[in-house]
């Protein structure tokens, strides 16, 4: 008796198809999987046996083989319990009919036949709709993290017993139809606010040129100078995720966790410790999962004190800077996972924090400082588009009572930005100006004479590298887009040096520009 | 090394364990002559003393350190100057204590004129930066040569000034001449060796230990007529300079700063207790009238000073950068407080503070603080 049935497995943020075969025959009774199946794969022969029999079912005493088709690739997860245990009660006889044909099925089985949820819902659910299923079987506690996909009836059931009522007939399958009723508020941003932020005008001015053009950041600054307060407060300026970035920063999260059982509308904001490991970070594991950089795509990646995390895990961000997406190879695939982040990194400038602070004298030596800093430089530096450097508050500012201006007002300004750079850029496939490549800021300088004689004297002065007069280039561009000014003029290029050659208030200048 | 003498010398200071100032003790009792003074002390070692033959430049002694010192002397490039050969500064040879050898680097020690020694503390100010490159640019443009310690700072920064124009600089360091300290000062010890001198009185190999620097100063201060001091802690390695300047009847000179700069505070100690306050060249210049007839002369009617260029530019700023300029202090302001009193919009200012800087006529002096250069 042979029969087969449609599952999925994961392959980094996408989903493929898997058949599930099923066959039995008779011999010694024996229950076998193959098609390279992990740990958890094999054990789910002992779940699906209790299952079937806890559920008033009987397990046929036969020789059983299932074969999760394509073969060739590893299976991990408790992804097949359901479809093993369905397709053994069709094989055997002990259901029919035709939904089962139309269907595809996901979910880990108790030992009481109940479903408990699985990682990448959604992503399945994308592949389902793509695969010309009708039907897709979930586990009931995350079913509305697959409903976000519209085009395909998500089936949620409680356990296997419901299952199998609706699988009988048309009529029933409706009663277990996911509807989603409560679709969340649009833009409902609860973090903190920018009104909080006293003082820090250039920090703050910075954050908002930075954001509208998705440049990468540094703030440099003493200890208690606000940077971490600043960085938080950088998502509330971004404007809200639309419905397609929604998904796909769902489908990330659910591979992350089990229990994403909502549709993510906030900019992720991460925010790991220093000592956060290089698969932490990065992503990565015997069965890959998404790292840090990942989880903040569409969003910000605050990495404070960024001194202090080590310089192996510094240098491994430069591939995913730049490419946007990072690529984890095992022995039998190639993962992918996007990680289109905007990178905000605080630092303080020396070793003992003080250095360039007018109130509290610093301590470390000049070497210790160059020290300090030559960790920094290179690549990584190279693609932070902009360095602001954040001083402490005079104790006069801090106690002053009243806000400052609210990020809702800042964001409306961002909004627009970006609406002019969707402009620019239709047609290509890059979003922002922090992603424009050498080709558009010749033809700028081809155009405009007047910036170009400008910038060929601010390289000579400061002795800029060709990476370094392109980002002032491109952050200049942005702060042009805000000001709604169709071209770059001399007052943007000038604004966008002072942000590329801040903390110079030295003998050699520490940050290598 | 074709002087047989520096090698008796070499020999005896690291085979022998000669004193130094032993040397110096009996160089005097022999009226200066440096043949008298070896004999003398080859005699009491009971050894036979080297270069008979003129012609070759092989010598007979066989220590292991002396052979060490000899190659890492060739190996590098260096060269040997004793207190007895001709091209040894004459001023030097004055002092109380002068250095018996001088490895060097760069053959403008040999034919150094009239030097004048800028120093001061490493951690400087972007004023004192300043100050120190106008004094070392422009004493060097007069033909007069900037002696320093080559540190990072203020003594880097004048001496890479000085390079440039003619007078060019010497080096005194505080190690070895095989060892360049401070590493990152690299590529300005290469040029200096082109247009200018390293020098050293240490042994090859000996590392940049603390007590050696104010050993060093001696030197600094007297190759010297004259010492400028540009910006100095309360206990900094140039007020040593300057008080072995004083003991070794040098002009002592020192440059003002901010009453709420820490780091002027030692210049500012000098001046009360008597140094000279140097304001421009024609202050130093002054003091040395007796000297430089010819030099006093030059500088009369030369270009030495570039402040016209930045009053000009002073004078044709206008609008937010005239604003901003104007309200920009000698002490630092914040850019909360430009942004508050002088009306300008935060984006305004910022603009304006850019374009001042490039300009370099205000300074970044610590975060977000600015304060004029000129």
């Amino acid at each position: 008796m042979f029969f087969k049935l449609d599952s999925f497995t994961l392959t980094g943020i996408d989903a493929i198809k898997v058949t599930v075969e099923i066959h039995i025959s008779r011999g010694l009774p024996d229950f076998i999987i193959v098609g390279l199946p992990g740990k958890a794969v094999n054990e789910s022969r002992q779940r699906v046996r209790s299952a079937i029999i806890n559920s008033g079912f009987e397990f046929p005493v036969k020789k059983i083989i299932v074969n999760l088709s394509p073969a060739d690739i590893r299976k991990d997860g408790s992804f097949y319990d359901l479809p093993i245990a369905l397709s053994i009660l069709a094989a055997s006889d002990q259901i029919g009919g035709s939904i089962i044909r139309r269907s595809c099925f996901i979910g880990e089985l108790s030992l009481d036949g109940s479903i408990n949820p699985v990682r990448g819902l959604i992503s399945m659910a994308e592949k389902a709709r793509a695969a010309k299923k009708k039907y897709f079987f979930v586990p009931l506690r995350i079913a509305r993290q697959a409903s976000f996909i519209p085009g395909i009836s998500i089936v949620a059931c409680k356990n296997l017993l419901e299952t199998v009522e609706a699988l009988s007939g048309e009529k029933q399958i409706k009663k277990f139809i996911y509807k989603n009723k409560n679709v969340p508020d649009e833009g409902n941003f609860s973090g903190p606010d920018f009104r909080d932020v006293k003082g820090q005008l250039k920090a703050k001015r910075a954050l908002e040129i930075a954001v509208s053009g998705r440049h990468n950041i540094m703030l440099i600054g003493p200890p208690g100078s606000g940077k971490t307060m600043l960085a938080q407060r950088a998502v509330s300026i971004m404007p809200d995720l639309n419905l397609t970035e929604c998904i796909e920063v769902t489908k990330i999260y659910s591979l992350y966790e089990k229990y994403v059982n909502r549709l993510i509308r906030q900019r992720p904001f991460r925010n790991p410790h220093h000592t956060v490991s290089r698969m932490g970070l990065i992503g990565g594991g015997a069965n890959p999962r998404p790292g840090e950089i990942s989880l903040a795509h569409k969003g910000l990646l605050f990495l404070d004190e960024f001194s202090q995390f080590s310089k192996n895990l510094i240098e491994d961000l430069r591939q995913p800077l730049e490419n946007k997406k990072v690529v984890i190879t095992r022995n039998h695939m190639s993962y992918s996972f996007p990680c289109n982040f905007m990178l905000i990194a605080a630092i303080n400038p020396c070793y003992c924090g003080y250095f360039g602070d007018d109130t509290k004298k610093c301590i470390c030596s000049l070497r210790e400082v160059k020290k300090f800093w030559k960790k920094m430089s290179g690549p990584v530096m190279d693609r932070i588009d902009m360095r602001v450097t954040a001083a402490r508050l005079p104790e006069s500012d801090f106690i002053k009572t009243g806000y400052a201006e609210s990020s809702d007002k800042i964001r409306n300004r961002v909004k627009r930005s970006i609406d002019i750079q969707d402009e620019r850029f239709r047609g290509k496939d890059i979003d922002y100006n922090s992603e424009i490549g050498i080709d558009m800021v010749n033809q700028w300088l081809k155009d405009n004479k007047k910036i170009r004689d400008l910038i060929y004297t601010i390289s000579k002065k400061y002795n800029l590298t060709a990476r370094g007069t392109v980002s002032i280039l491109k952050v200049s561009r942005t702060i042009a887009d805000l000001e709604e000014s169709e071209r770059i003029k001399d007052s943007h290029i000038i604004e966008a040096v002072h942000y590329r050659i801040g903390c110079n208030n030295n003998p050699d200048g520490i940050v290598s520009i | 090394m074709k002087y047989r003498n520096s090698k008796n010398i070499l020999y005896l200071l690291t085979e022998e364990k000669v004193r130094p100032a032993r040397f110096i003790e009996i160089y005097r009792r022999n009226c200066g002559d440096i043949h008298k003074t070896l004999e003398y002390f080859f005699r009491y070692k009971k050894l036979k003393l080297n270069g008979k033959s003129e012609k070759k430049d092989t010598d007979g002694f066989n220590g292991s350190l002396y052979r060490k010192a000899v190659s890492i002397i060739l190996q590098n490039k260096a060269d040997l100057l004793d207190i007895g050969q001709d091209g040894y500064p004459d001023i030097l040879r004055q002092i109380y204590s002068p250095p018996l050898l001088l490895f060097y680097k760069g053959g403008k020690i040999k034919k150094s004129g009239f030097c004048v020694a800028v120093v001061g503390s490493r951690k400087c100010t972007a004023y004192g930066r300043e100050a120190a490159e106008y004094i070392g640019k422009n004493l060097s443009r007069l033909g007069i040569t900037v002696v320093s310690g080559l540190a990072v700072g203020i003594d880097s920064s004048a001496q890479k000034a000085a390079l440039a124009e003619r007078g060019g600089t010497i080096g005194v360091l505080g190690c070895g001449i095989d060892i360049i300290y401070p590493p990152e000062n690299r590529s300005l010890y290469e040029q200096i060796i082109e247009n200018g001198s390293i020098v050293t009185e240490f042994l090859p190999e000996t590392p940049p230990l603390k007590s050696n620097f104010p050993v060093r100063n001696r030197i600094i201060s007297g190759l010297c007529r004259g010492v400028v001091v540009v910006e100095a802690g309360e206990r900094s390695g140039a007020i040593i300079t300057s008080e072995m300047a004083l003991k070794q009847n040098r002009e002592v000179f020192a440059v003002p700063g901010s009453i709420f700069n820490p780091m002027s505070r030692g210049c500012h100690r000098l001046i009360k207790s008597g140094a000279k306050l140097a304001e421009s060249i024609d202050d130093i210049l002054e003091e040395f009238s007796q000297y430089q007839e010819q030099t006093l002369k030059a500088c009369k009617n030369s270009d030495y000073d570039n402040s016209d260029v930045r009053s000009k530019q002073v004078r044709e700023l206008t609008g937010d950068k005239l604003k901003a300029y104007e309200f920009i202090g000698h002490r630092p302001k914040s850019i909360e407080e430009i942004v508050k009193y002088t009306g300008l919009e935060l984006k305004e200012a910022l603009r304006a503070l850019a374009s001042l800087e490039i300009k370099q006529l205000i300074k970044e002096d610590s975060f977000n603080k600015y304060s004029r250069l000129f």
